[in-house]
Parts: C-alpha cells; sequence; structure tokens
C-alpha cells in the first residue's frame, strides 16, 4: 500500500508539480486548495504520511493548521513538510515541522526528499 | 519736641560739622537758658525795689545776646567760628566770675576745663590743647597780676585733660569715619546687588519668554514633568494631537494621564515601564485613538546644581501616523511581491524540471537543453528579484542576521554544488580551500554567508574569460576569519574601485553594457558584511585579476 500525502496549496501549477513528483515515487496524493477545506480533510479520519504545508492559505493559515496538527495525537508520525515563500515565516515554524522548503522549491528536489523519507 | 528739632537742625553736607554744629546748639542752648534764668533771678530785686547787683544783671542780659548771636553764627555762618567765639566767650567768663586767687589758685579753676574739653569735640580734637595754652596764660597773667607765682600744678593739670580730650575725640573721629566708610560700602553694595537682582529677572523674564516661544513654535507635543511625574509646561502642538484641552494635562500627574480611554492598552504598559525603570526611550510608538505617535522622553538635569541633579523629564511626542502607514504598506508590498512573483516563477520552474526529467516520457537532446534553459532563465529572474528584495529589506531595517553553529566545510560544498556547472560551462575552473587552523564548527548565519559566497562567485565567472576562480577560507587573526575570492579575470580599472559597492552599479555604462545583473550583488555583499560587523576590501589589476577578502569576526559556540 502507497503512503498519502497530502497537499495543503493554493496555488494549482504549484499543488500538481508537487503532486507529480510524489506521485512519481509512488505516494497516493491528496490536494486541498485552502485552510478550511484542508482541515475538514483532516478532522474526517484521514492520517496522511507526509503533510506539504503553505503557510499562505486561503480562510485559515498555515500556522493555524500547524497548531491543529500538533495538537492532535493522530498525527503524531505525520511528517510535517511546510513550503512557503517566506524566509521569515519559515524561520518562525521551523521548530514546529519536520522540514521547511523555501519557494521555489525544486521539483527534483522535493522528489528526492520525499523518496528518503518513505518507509524501505 | 519737634521745635526742639527744627531748632537744633543744620543743613550741611558734611557728617562731622552737623554733628559739631548740633552740640552747640545744644550746648548754647543750656547756657542762653541758664543765662536767661539767672536774668530773671538776678532782675526780681530789682523790680520789687530792693538792692540788685547790676554786674550780674549786665553779665546775665550779655551771656544771652552772645548765645543768641553765636546761634545765628552757628545756624547760618560757620559752625567754627561760632564754636571759636562760643569757647572764647566761655572761657572769659570763667576768667572774671570769682576773684582773681579764686580763678588763679583756688575753686575756679576747674572752670578752665570745660571748654577745654569741649574744643575737642566742637572743633577739631587739638584743639584743647590751644584752649589748655589760652587758660595756661590766663591764670599765670592772673596770678602775676595779684603777686603770685603761676599755679604750676592747675597749668600741668589743663594739659593732662587736653590730652585725655584729644584721644578721646580722635578715636571717637576716627570711629564714626570708619563707621561712614563701612554704611558707605554697605550702600554701594546693595545699589550693586538690587542692580543684579533687577537685570537678572528681566533675563529670566526674556529667557522664560524665549522658551515659552520656542516650545509654542514646536510642531511636536511637548509636555515637561517635574520630578514628581506631575506635567508642569506643556505647548499648543501637544493640544491638537492627543486632541484634548492644555487644562487636562497640566498638574496632572503622568500616571493620571495614562489611564486616558484614547491610549491604546498596549502603550500604556510602554510608558507605565518607562516611568517605573526609569528609562529615556528614544522613537519608540504608542496608539492614540486613531494616530500613531512617536514618543521620546529624555531627563532634565540642572547643570547649576553640584552632581547635575535630576529635575525633571521631557516627553517629545511626534505624530507618526502617515510614516506608520507607508511602513506598514512598505512591508506589506516586499511581501506581496516576494510570494507573488516568486510563487509563478515556481511553477515555470517546476514545470521546465518536469520537461527535463522526463516525467511526461521521453524527450530529445534539444528539448532537453531547452528546458535547462528555460530553468536557467528562471533561477536568474529568482536571484534578481531576491536581490531586489534584500535590497528592500535592508533599506527598511528590515534584514537580520540569524547567528548559528555552522560549518565552513558545508558552505563550500553547496558552493560548488549550485556554481560547479556555471564554471565549467565557461571552462573555468573553481577551486576552493580552507585553513588549516579554522575551527571546523563557528557562529555564523550560514545562509547570508552563502549568499555572500555566491554572489562574489558568480561575479568572479561573469567576469572571467579563463583561468580560475579559487575561494579560500582562512583564519585572519585569533579573533577573526575570512573569505577570499579571487579570479584571473579582467579585473577592475583603478578609478572604478571606490565606486563597486555602490547599489545599481556596475563599471561598464548603462548602454553599453556587455554583463546583465542589476549591478546590486556587490552592494548586498557589502550590506551584509557590514550586519555581520565585518568588513570587506577589494585589489585588482587589469588583465590580471581581482581579489575580494572579506574578515569577519571568529566566535566559536
Amino acid at each position: 500500500m502507497s503512503e498519502l500525502a497530502l497537499i495543503i496549496e493554493d496555488d494549482e501549477d504549484l499543488a500538481s508539480i508537487f503532486a507529480e513528483a510524489l506521485r512519481g515515487i509512488d505516494y497516493e496524493v491528496e490536494h486541498a486548495a485552502d485552510g478550511k477545506l484542508a482541515q475538514e480533510r483532516l478532522k474526517s479520519g484521514v492520517v496522511p504520511f507526509i503533510i506539504l504545508l503553505d503557510m499562505h492559505l486561503p480562510h485559515i493559515s498555515g500556522g493555524d493548521l500547524l497548531t491543529t496538527i500538533k495538537q492532535d495525537e493522530r498525527f503524531e508520525n505525520t511528517i510535517v513538510i511546510i513550503t512557503t515563500a517566506d524566509a521569515r515565516m519559515g524561520d518562525m515554524y521551523r521548530d514546529q515541522a519536520d522540514f521547511v522548503m523555501i519557494k521555489p522549491i525544486s521539483f527534483v528536489q522535493l522528489r528526492d526528499l520525499t523518496a528518503r523519507l518513505k518507509p524501505k | 519736641m519737634r521745635f526742639l528739632n527744627r531748632f537744633l537742625t543744620i543743613s550741611s553736607n558734611d557728617p562731622d560739622d552737623i554733628r559739631r554744629r548740633r552740640i552747640l546748639n545744644i550746648l548754647i542752648a543750656v547756657v542762653g537758658g541758664m543765662s536767661l534764668a539767672a536774668l530773671l533771678i538776678f532782675l526780681f530785686p530789682f523790680f520789687s525795689g530792693k538792692n540788685y547787683v547790676e554786674i550780674l544783671i549786665a553779665g546775665s542780659a550779655v551771656t544771652l545776646v552772645g548765645m543768641l548771636i553765636i546761634y545765628l553764627i552757628n545756624i547760618f555762618g560757620s559752625g567754627r567760628i561760632a564754636a571759636t567765639i562760643f569757647l572764647i566767650f566761655l572761657t572769659i567768663v570763667f576768667s572774671f566770675s570769682d576773684t582773681p586767687q579764686e580763678v588763679s589758685g583756688g575753686r575756679s579753676l576747674f572752670g578752665f576745663a570745660i571748654p577745654i574739653i569741649m574744643a575737642s569735640i566742637l572743633l577739631v580734637p587739638w584743639s584743647s590743647f590751644v584752649f589748655s595754652t589760652i587758660s595756661s596764660i590766663i591764670i599765670s597773667v592772673i596770678a602775676l597780676s595779684i603777686h603770685q607765682t603761676p599755679n604750676v600744678p592747675a597749668i600741668i593739670g589743663f594739659f593732662v585733660i587736653a590730652l585725655v580730650s584729644w584721644l578721646s575725640a580722635r578715636s571717637l573721629e576716627t570711629a564714626l569715619k570708619d563707621l561712614r566708610s563701612i554704611n558707605a560700602n554697605l550702600d554701594q553694595e546693595v545699589v550693586a546687588r538690587t542692580y543684579a537682582l533687577t537685570e537678572s529677572l528681566d533675563r529670566e523674564r526674556v529667557e522664560a519668554g524665549r522658551n515659552q516661544a520656542i516650545l509654542n513654535s514646536i510642531a511636536d507635543g511637548v509636555i515637561v514633568f517635574n520630578k514628581k511625574w506631575n506635567a508642569t509646561m506643556a505647548n499648543p502642538a501637544i493640544k491638537s494631537m492627543l486632541d484634548i484641552p492644555l487644562e487636562l494635562i497640566i498638574d496632572k500627574n503622568f500616571r493620571e494621564l495614562i489611564e486616558h480611554p484614547r491610549l491604546a492598552a498596549q502603550s500604556r504598559g510602554l510608558l507605565q515601564s518607562m516611568i517605573e525603570h526609569d528609562t529615556q526611550p528614544v522613537g519608540f510608538r504608542i496608539g492614540w485613538g486613531e494616530k500613531t505617535l512617536s514618543v521620546s522622553a529624555a531627563q532634565v538635569y540642572d547643570n547649576r546644581t553640584e552632581n547635575n541633579k535630576n529635575i525633571g523629564t521631557v516627553i517629545v511626542f511626534r505624530d507618526f501616523t502617515r510614516e506608520a502607514e507607508v511602513e506598514k504598506l512598505k512591508s506589506t508590498f516586499v511581501a506581496i511581491v516576494s510570494h507573488e512573483l516568486r510563487t509563478p516563477l515556481n511553477a515555470i520552474l517546476g514545470y521546465a524540471e518536469m520537461f527535463k526529467e522526463a516525467v511526461y516520457g521521453p524527450m530529445n537532446e534539444k528539448q532537453v537543453n531547452m528546458a535547462v534553459r528555460i530553468m536557467k532563465n528562471t533561477q536568474r529572474l529568482l536571484g534578481l528579484i531576491n536581490d531586489l528584495l534584500d535590497q528592500a529589506q535592508m533599506e527598511a531595517g528590515k534584514l537580520t542576521i540569524h547567528i548559528a553553529p555552522l560549518k565552513p566545510a558545508e558552505l563550500l560544498e553547496s558552493l560548488h554544488g549550485l556554481l560547479d556547472k556555471t564554471a565549467s560551462d565557461k571552462r573555468l575552473r573553481l577551486t576552493s580551500e580552507i585553513d588549516d587552523d579554522l575551527p571546523e564548527i563557528l557562529n555564523g548565519d550560514s545562509a547570508r554567508l552563502h549568499q555572500i559566497l555566491v554572489n562574489l562567485v558568480t561575479n568572479a565567472i561573469k567576469f572571467t574569460d579563463q583561468g580560475e576562480v579559487r575561494v579560500k577560507l582562512v583564519r585572519s587573526d585569533d579573533a577573526k576569519w575570512g573569505i577570499e575570492v579571487e579570479d584571473t579575470g579582467q579585473g577592475i580599472p583603478e578609478v572604478d574601485l571606490p565606486y563597486i559597492f555602490d547599489t545599481f552599479r556596475q563599471v561598464e555604462g548603462a548602454t553599453t553594457r556587455v554583463h546583465g545583473g542589476f549591478g546590486l550583488g556587490l552592494s548586498i555583499v557589502k550590506q551584509l558584511v557590514n550586519l555581520m560587523s565585518g568588513d570587506v576590501k577589494v585589489e585588482s589589476k587589469i588583465n590580471s585579476g581581482t581579489k575580494f577578502t572579506i574578515t569577519l569576526p571568529l566566535v566559536i559556540p
């Protein structure tokens, strides 16, 4: 069974590139285009293996989502990768996330990183 | 009493003269009174038809008239002449007041002592000797006329009296003179002091007026607080700035003022801690209603007192509403630009990478090549945007340095990863080395150091056509380490060296440029190095090469 990756990203193009990178290494990919949708999805009982979390999101910010994720025991083993264009924002949440990637994020870089994280 | 006073009053400029003539007047009054009384007594038998003594009546009458004349001379003429006449008159009266025997050697001798003593008081002190001489001559003549030997003990007695009178009169005059000179000095002092006081009061009034005028003309709001934090002074600008009448400020305590409902809650804490900790902050912001005010506080010291006593605090308020808005806009703008520009570029980059990685099926060499070119140009564009944003952040003073332990070797590793291909594409060698004595781990901002290295090396590659670019991390001395980037390129003309760190500057003119870029690279390097408390230097030789040397403080974690 392949691992689930939840991509929380409001930019359609980036979401599709990230998805393509992850699919290429056999992740099952789900996409949430805004904070509210993402929160609903997380509440529905799904536990992703990896979450790619953008910080600038409509409705509910990435920071708030991160807090929700960290407070929920179900996501204890979920790997959170923050993806943001704002380096300062990245610094701010560095301690709470497993990885911080500053945009522009390379397709190859993301693919290689997530490939490494996959359980053997 | 008043009459008596008028009777005795003399008008003269010499206080000694006045004193003497006043005493003379008193004596004249006494002698005149006595002779008037004597005249009445002696006239009584004359009117009652009894025996009378003519000589006594005539003597009293003459004395009375004499006193009147002397008084007139004393009042209207000269005091000295009047006194001399008076004393001579007394001496003559005593000479004939008794029998010659008694005058020259008996009970009437004492009478001569009176003019001798008075002379020292009424004339000059030494005149008592004149009158003792006159008296001595008179008693000697009288003694000889009745065939007796002159009375030598009486003569000696007269001179002893004269000596005592002279001494006492003289010390009295000296004492009076001293007293008068002290008085005069005192008067002068009083005049000078009064003048100085008037002058300083005037000056203070002018100064206060000027201070108030200056205060009134200042566009910033100013409140002056005393040591107990009560407002003692405020200018009209503060009234419109805080939009409350001056009466609600003056005499109010600072603690009372910060209870005003228009003051933002978080600002109240700032102001409170300012007075509790007695700090003098400069330019912190507070919210007042819709406004943003910048507040600066300065303690006032009285430099006239010893160890400059603190006498209060001046607080200056400046309306910062517009500036705060502009700052916020600028900051928002930078954040939006940063996000909005990078996101589509990220998409272009991602798609190009997907082409290159042949995600959707095999690509031929030309197609891959094109994808690589798209990626390269996108990276370049991203680099330029990053430079512009960095520059904007540095101008806004918002770019900060994050110090953390780092491995210098890793800096070089990531540099090679990024630029090896760029160098080899131009057939250049990119080499690097690390000094043996440079610690393996040191404190620094790895992202910014990476940026510095990338900027310098990219520049070196750009301006070098053959040879190599050498990067060296060195231990400069005990407290410093450094980065050296040296190339074998075209070099920088000497005249341009001073300007190479300027913003938007390239050695070539804007229209004749061979090399692209904003000319921000070196300027950003310099600003970053400065933020790290370091220093950057450049040496260059035309057609031989350029060497950049960066020196940074060495902190080992």
